[in-house]
């Protein structure tokens, strides 16, 4: 199934890539000339961003086309290059590196992650990060760019307003936009709307977004979600990784393990229902390769998810009014990192249905589940009407 | 400008607003505080200013507050917005297959919220 309709560029189908150049040698915010809301239409370049805790995803393009000219997904994290760097270690000698280069350079670099649980913690690194993902976009540095940014369900106003002021002078004009409605803009298949048949996500659905630092569920039922029709939950993949990295500490003192090798542990095998073991996990502990069985540890860890979604989920359900609720629970959409947990499909559609939901049926959003609220994001930006965006003042 | 800092407040973006007036605004006033003879005549002009603006982008809002539900009321092809009425008495708009909404409307939909969350 193709969820959209947008033309990827065949260079963008892998779901993370590396920088094709080298990151800007000095502070990145005096390499762009200030953004100009008063330029020509002709020049403006549309953005689709969702800031995640631990993943952004960046997509661009011009307005009044489908094409995407930029689709990117990258870890959000910024390395400064510590003081004292031999001359050559470091590409470029940059001074400030972003994502991959960044965790690749990890000994010679300050990691900061700039966002914690869904919003914005270390302004000056987000400030940095959004100059980097200007930069993907706009290597010219020349165009106006307009960015529509998601934002967890609920967020508050000083959330948002932390994301206007790291944006500010880097976008010319913004919109912020719950993440779980973009998911479902970002999911539905524009070219199958009118098709009997298809059951539009826009319509009637229920969407589940599992990130790094939330879960954010959202009842989409034709018209913007009120603030009672979204939930965010700041329980998501961190908050597994941190449950998983005490149990091995724990389980296996002085183990050694990063919480880096931790979550790539998960990552790689994480699950939900009932116990698999034996789960026998390779690791390197002090140079030396170990085995552990990890089966109960990461069960339990991840099992703690669905306990705090599953409230949040059957709540939005009875929210729901009678004559559209059976089509939704046909409906129930999970996206984001947390999608790719083994069985967390079956295991809330079985949950629904033990608890007597009339044929509850919960499917993944798929192979784009990290793309789907950027695309929602190009979409919106697309869409919205000149008034609509907020200018940023410089 | 002033008008400006006026909307700005009206729309929650009181840090936006307090930026304008701290910075561009201030300048400008005290450029015209430098033009006229007296500093007390600049101070009571600027405030008697400020004052008709505010009231200006108070009535411009209030009147739209009042326009906005009676345009949707009497355009029936559209369904109706979540901000024609408070938050708390607001009926969902049922809208089916057949009346998909434009993305530009849900945006509408949602800036109207945050409106009304903001007050």
């Amino acid at each position: 199934m193709a969820p959209n309709s947008l033309t990827f560029p065949p260079m963008t189908t892998a779901t993370l890539e590396k920088q094709p150049a080298a990151p800007a040698p000095s502070p990145a915010a005096s390499a762009l000339p200030p953004a100009r809301p008063g330029q020509s239409k002709s020049n403006t370049l549309l953005i689709g961003l969702d800031l995640g805790t631990n993943k952004s995803c960046i997509l661009a393009g011009p307005p009044g086309s489908t094409d995407i000219t930029v689709s990117k997904v990258i870890p959000s994290v910024v390395g400064y290059v510590k003081d004292g760097i031999v001359d050559g270690i470091i590409t470029g000698n940059a001074r400030i590196l972003y994502g991959e280069d960044a965790l690749s350079q990890m000994l010679h670099v300050e990691l900061v992650a700039p966002l914690a649980e869904g919003v914005i913690s270390r302004p000056e690194a987000a400030r940095d990060f959004m100059l980097h993902l200007r930069q993907l976009a706009d290597p010219s540095g020349k165009a106006e760019i307009r960015a529509v940014v998601g934002v967890p369900a609920n967020a508050g106003e000083p959330a948002r307003v932390g994301i206007r002021h790291s944006a500010q002078g880097i976008f010319s004009r913004i919109l912020l936009i719950p993440e779980p409605f973009l998911a479902a803009l970002g999911f539905r298949d524009d070219a199958r709307v009118r098709q009997s048949g298809y059951v539009d996500p826009v319509v009637n659905s229920l969407f589940i977004d599992i990130g790094g630092g939330t879960s954010d569920l959202c009842l989409v039922q034709g018209y913007f979600p009120t603030r009672d029709d979204q939930i965010s939950i700041p329980f998501a993949g961190d908050a597994i990784d941190e449950l998983l990295y005490n149990e091995l500490g724990r389980t296996y003192p002085n183990n050694g393990l990063s919480r880096i090798t931790v979550r790539e542990i998960k990552e790689a095998h994480a699950y939900v229902g009932p116990s698999r073991k034996p789960m026998d996990i390779k690791v390197v502990i002090g140079g030396k390769s170990r085995t552990l069985e990890l089966g109960d540890a990461i069960g339990s860890a991840c099992n703690t998810l669905i306990d705090r979604i599953y409230p949040a989920l059957t709540t939005l359900i009875s929210s729901a009014s009678s004559d559209s609720v059976v089509t939704l629970l046909q409906n129930i959409i999970v996206t984001g990192g947390g999608s790719q947990i083994r069985g967390i499909d079956t295991v809330l559609q079985k949950r629904l249905a033990d608890d007597g939901y009339e044929s509850p049926k919960v499917r993944l959003a798929g192979q784009d589940f990290q793309r789907y609220v950027a695309i929602g994001a190009l979409k919106a930006a697309r869409a919205a009407r000149e008034n609509q965006w907020q200018v940023l003042l410089e | 400008m002033y008008r400006r800092i006026c909307f700005l407040r009206s729309e929650g973006l009181s840090e936006e607003a307090q930026l304008v007036q701290g910075t561009e605004f201030a300048e400008a006033a005290a450029r015209a505080r430098s033009l006229c003879p007296t500093g007390p005549a600049a101070d009571s002009l600027l405030r008697e200013l400020m004052a008709e603006e505010e009231e200006r982008v108070a009535q411009a809002v209030a009147f739209a507050e009042v326009l906005v539900p009676m345009l949707a009321r009497r355009l029936p092809l559209r369904p109706s917005a979540p901000h024609a009425g408070p938050p708390e008495t607001r009926a969902r708009p049922r809208v089916g297959p057949g009346e998909a909404r434009g993305v530009a409307d849900f945006i509408d939909d949602m800036l109207a919220q945050d409106r009304l969350a903001s007050r």
